[in-house]
């Protein structure tokens, strides 16, 4: 098991929200999935884990790539590629540790692109007729680089 | 979390603790049909002290019964057993019994949080009738006499008699008056009273004295007029009367007494308001006619230290059970670091003497501590066995079907969650047992050449690795024919298929399966013993039955030691690492594919020890990119659950290990995997994750593919 933790990542991310004053507006960590860039509320993140031992786990889904053992607790992960109805992905490489309600859930990633402050009133509704999966917003990144959808985290949790 | 929630743990743990005491006592004692001396102090000692806690946490119904109970024990303490005829003891059993549910059911409700039962007359004229019995004494009219209300606890500290009260029967040359106090706040004083008077009259002639005020016996509503005033004797010697103090030092929760002499009812009657601050038993004025030690006198207070003192040093110590989980987690976790250390990569090829040897030292004692934090869950199942007996005696009475209970091994020790869990599956099967097994008259049984009184075995063994426990009864046994046309009926069997007698034994465990029609008060209510198998199999045990018609009936719950650790095998399939447990393991054999049987619909088949058994590849059950299909290249692992049995093909084994189970994410189980085979993980000494299969529900995958 490679243990390198980004810690520093975490606390950096501490420090960037205890910063933030602006009130309708929520720091997000975008990274990608495909050619998607997805969001999440950086509060959800736990931490940012790379090059992990994935143990495959059978009669799952195959959008589950197994569970990892951090730091002695079973977290499942996902490959958010595969979830997405994409080409599922071909080598290890991400993984966003979520923090949802009382539930950790990894999410496998291409890459983390960046964190960034954004007002709520940028985030607009996916168009009326949009097939697109766990997605409950889309905003265009200021620094025109393109569009970020915010990634519904409820949707993640299985359908009881 | 305040203190005030401790203390109530602490009553709730404490009252536990005494009535499973009580319980015990009265269990053996209604075997020998009375109570030593020993028991009745010992009795009388815990009832003393839960109606002191009860006091003190004001459940005020529980510590009215208690003193109740207590006043009854009390009259036997000083008469011995030979007070209570012999026709009365069940009655005396039954009323301790009762006591004990009661008190059971409120703890509950406290514990719960829910109100108490303030309605306890019915139970307490029942208590109440008991002890004029034992005292000799036609019974009070029960139901009016035991409706006494608790006159509460609004019992004033004495205040001047007032006229009225004490004096009106000062006629007739009752002029010697005796002035009894009780027990503040005692409740029921119409009926102490009451059994004060019927203790006097012993030693006094009933013409001789009189009381007030009058109607004790069957007026409720005396108790306020006594609480306020005191319960006036007046006697027409100060022979007589010195008598009667004698009878009642030794009557319970009487406070005080003082005598005081009327005066002619024309002259103002300040006498009794006189004497009234001289409460104390033990004021001069109060000549000690009987030679009752001091130690026993009415104070029920006074006894009871001195029976404590017989308890031994109290070395144990009660601790929340969630400290102790948290404890074997953490040792769990040390236990995995510790390998994590000393076989890390780091280290490898390294000649680390000083090292090793630390190690070597650091794995010792992981090892110890493992072990004692182990040990500290362990409980022996006597508890849950004792509540059995209880039980069997409990339906003996109501069915009125002699059967006895025997206990073996209760002191077999498991796992205080198995424990806890287990009570209720034994509960359902001795139920059962009773309520089916054994014969319905003791004719039947004599017809059938045993012994009238049935005899239900209930027996607990450790094998090292589990407990098993088996609930054994004499009685009809399973009749294949009847259960096999209930099963068709239900369509759990297919009325066309040829059954052995084992699997027709198995459908007993089937969901909903039940052979008697009829809800019973006692093992009814429709729900089958797949509620048993269940609860079983929650904590990783199996349930099987075996039953031969007309000579009984078997029951065998096996359960793991502990479930927190376990030995276990690793193999892998392909990349995969599988952990299986050993207690599941019967062989592992290498086969050549020539030994391999095919059957029609291409399953495998192999021989082992002259029976066949089905082969299970893994590989593809659990659809894994790698791993070996030549079945000579892998070895195959003869497997057991239950009466499930078959074997399980594999690449390799890569060896014994004691693992620490871990569940697998609550997001995973929702995929349902346990009913795959796949029931946890745990992690290797590498920190990589390896899958515990469960072998039971692999199997039925598999044959589900």
């Amino acid at each position: 098991m490679n243990d390198e933790v980004m810690f520093a990542r975490q606390d950096e991310m501490v420090a960037l929200n205890t910063a933030d004053d602006a009130v309708d507006a929520q720091k997000y960590l975008i990274f990608m999935a495909g050619h998607l860039k997805l969001g999440v509320v950086a509060e959800d993140v736990v931490e940012i884990l790379h090059n992990q031992v994935i143990t495959y786990l059978p009669m799952v889904p195959n959008y589950i790539r197994g569970i990892i053992n951090m730091r002695g607790q079973m977290v499942p992960i996902l490959d958010a590629r595969a979830r997405l109805g994409m080409e599922p992905q071909e080598e290890d490489s991400l993984v966003v540790v979520l923090n949802l309600g009382d539930v950790q859930l990894g999410i496998l990633v291409d890459a983390v692109d960046q964190m960034l402050d954004i007002p709520k009133s940028n985030i607009h509704p996916l168009p009326a007729n949009s097939t697109q999966m766990l997605v409950s917003g889309m905003c265009s990144l200021p620094d025109g680089s393109g569009t970020m959808m915010v990634l519904d985290c409820e949707q993640l949790m299985p359908n009881e | 979390m305040g203190s005030g929630n401790e203390i109530l743990d602490m009553y709730i743990y404490e009252t536990g603790t005494l009535l499973e005491q009580l319980e015990t006592i009265v269990l053996e004692a209604e075997k020998a049909d009375t109570f030593s001396q020993e028991n009745v102090n010992e009795i009388f000692r815990i009832m003393h002290t839960i109606k002191g806690s009860s006091a003190m946490m004001e459940f005020d119904s529980l510590t009215t019964v208690a003193h109740r109970i207590e006043d009854m024990f009390f009259i036997i303490r000083e008469g011995t057993m030979s007070v209570v005829p012999e026709e009365d003891r069940p009655a005396l059993f039954d009323v301790v019994f009762q006591s004990i549910d009661f008190f059971r059911g409120e703890v509950d409700k406290v514990e719960a949080g829910e109100p108490l039962d303030k309605n306890i007359d019915s139970f307490m004229a029942n208590i109440n009738t008991l002890i004029a019995k034992i005292k000799g004494e036609e019974p009070p009219e029960p139901a009016p006499a035991g409706a006494a209300s608790p006159a509460g606890k609004s019992a004033s500290a004495p205040t001047a008699a007032p006229a009225s009260v004490a004096p009106a029967a000062a006629h007739g040359g009752f002029s010697h008056g005796l002035r009894v106090n009780f027990d503040e706040g005692c409740g029921m004083e119409s009926l102490r009273a009451f059994m004060l008077v019927t203790a006097v009259k012993d030693v006094v002639d009933e013409g001789n004295f009189t009381f007030t005020p009058e109607g004790v016996e069957n007026d409720p509503s005396t108790s306020e007029s006594i609480v306020e005033n005191g319960f006036h004797l007046l006697f027409k010697t100060t022979g007589d009367r010195d008598s009667a103090i004698g009878v009642i030092k030794t009557v319970g929760s009487v406070q005080g007494y003082q005598p005081y002499d009327c005066a002619p009812p024309e002259e103002k009657p300040a006498a009794p308001a006189a004497a009234a601050p001289a409460v104390s038993a033990a004021s001069p004025a109060a000549p000690a006619a009987s030679p009752a030690p001091a130690a026993s006198a009415a104070s029920p207070a006074a006894a009871a230290p001195a029976a404590q003192q017989q308890h031994p040093k109290e070395t144990l110590i009660s601790v929340n059970l969630s400290k102790l989980d948290q404890l074997s987690a953490v040792v769990g976790e040390i236990v995995i670091t510790e390998s994590m250390v000393t076989s890390s990569p780091d280290l490898k090829g390294l000649a680390l003497d000083a090292f090793s040897k630390s190690a070597r030292q650091l794995r010792k004692l992981t090892d110890e501590l493992q072990d004692v934090s182990m040990s500290l869950r362990m409980v022996p199942v006597s508890s849950v066995f004792q509540k059995m007996t209880r039980i069997v005696r409990d339906m003996t009475k109501k069915l009125n079907r002699p059967a006895k209970l025997t206990l073996i091994g209760e002191n077999t020790e498991v796992d205080k969650t198995i424990v806890d869990s287990i009570g209720d599956p034994i509960m359902h099967m001795v139920r059962n047992s009773m309520d089916h097994g054994i014969e319905e008259t003791q004719e039947e049984r004599i017809a059938a050449g045993k012994d009238p009184v049935g005899e239900i075995i209930l027996s607990a063994r450790d094998t090292g690795s589990e407990v098993i426990i088996e609930i054994i009864d004499d009685g009809r046994g399973v009749n294949d024919q009847a259960v096999l046309a209930k099963a068709i009926r239900q369509g759990i069997a297919s009325p066309d298929a040829e059954y052995s007698h084992k699997e027709i034994l198995n459908f007993l465990l089937a969901p909903g399966f039940s052979t008697n029609t009829e809800v019973t008060e006692f093992s009814g209510r429709g729900v089958g013993m797949d509620v048993v198998k269940r609860s079983v199999e929650e904590l990783g045990g199996t349930v099987s039955i075996s039953s031969e018609l007309g000579k009984g009936m078997t029951t065998t719950i096996r359960i793991p030691l502990t479930m927190a650790i376990m030995d276990a095998m690793e193999v892998s399939v392909g990349g995969s690492i599988f952990t299986i447990p050993i207690n599941n393991i019967l062989s592992t054999i290498k086969v050549s594919s020539s030994e391999v049987i095919h059957d029609s619909s291409s399953g495998e088949i192999i021989k082992c020890q002259g029976s066949f058994y089905p082969i299970v590849r893994a590989k593809e059950l659990y659809q894994l990119q790698d791993g070996c299909t030549n079945i000579e290249d892998g070895v195959l692992i003869w497997l057991e659950a239950g009466d499930r049995s078959y074997c399980l093909f594999v690449d390799e084994l890569l060896g014994q290990q004691q693992v620490v189970v871990k569940q697998l994410p609550a997001y995973v189980n929702s995929f349902n995997v346990k009913n795959y085979g796949i029931n946890g993980c745990t992690l290797r000494s590498d920190g990589s994750i390896s899958i515990i299969l469960d072998v039971a529900s692999l199997y039925t995958a598999a044959r589900g593919m």
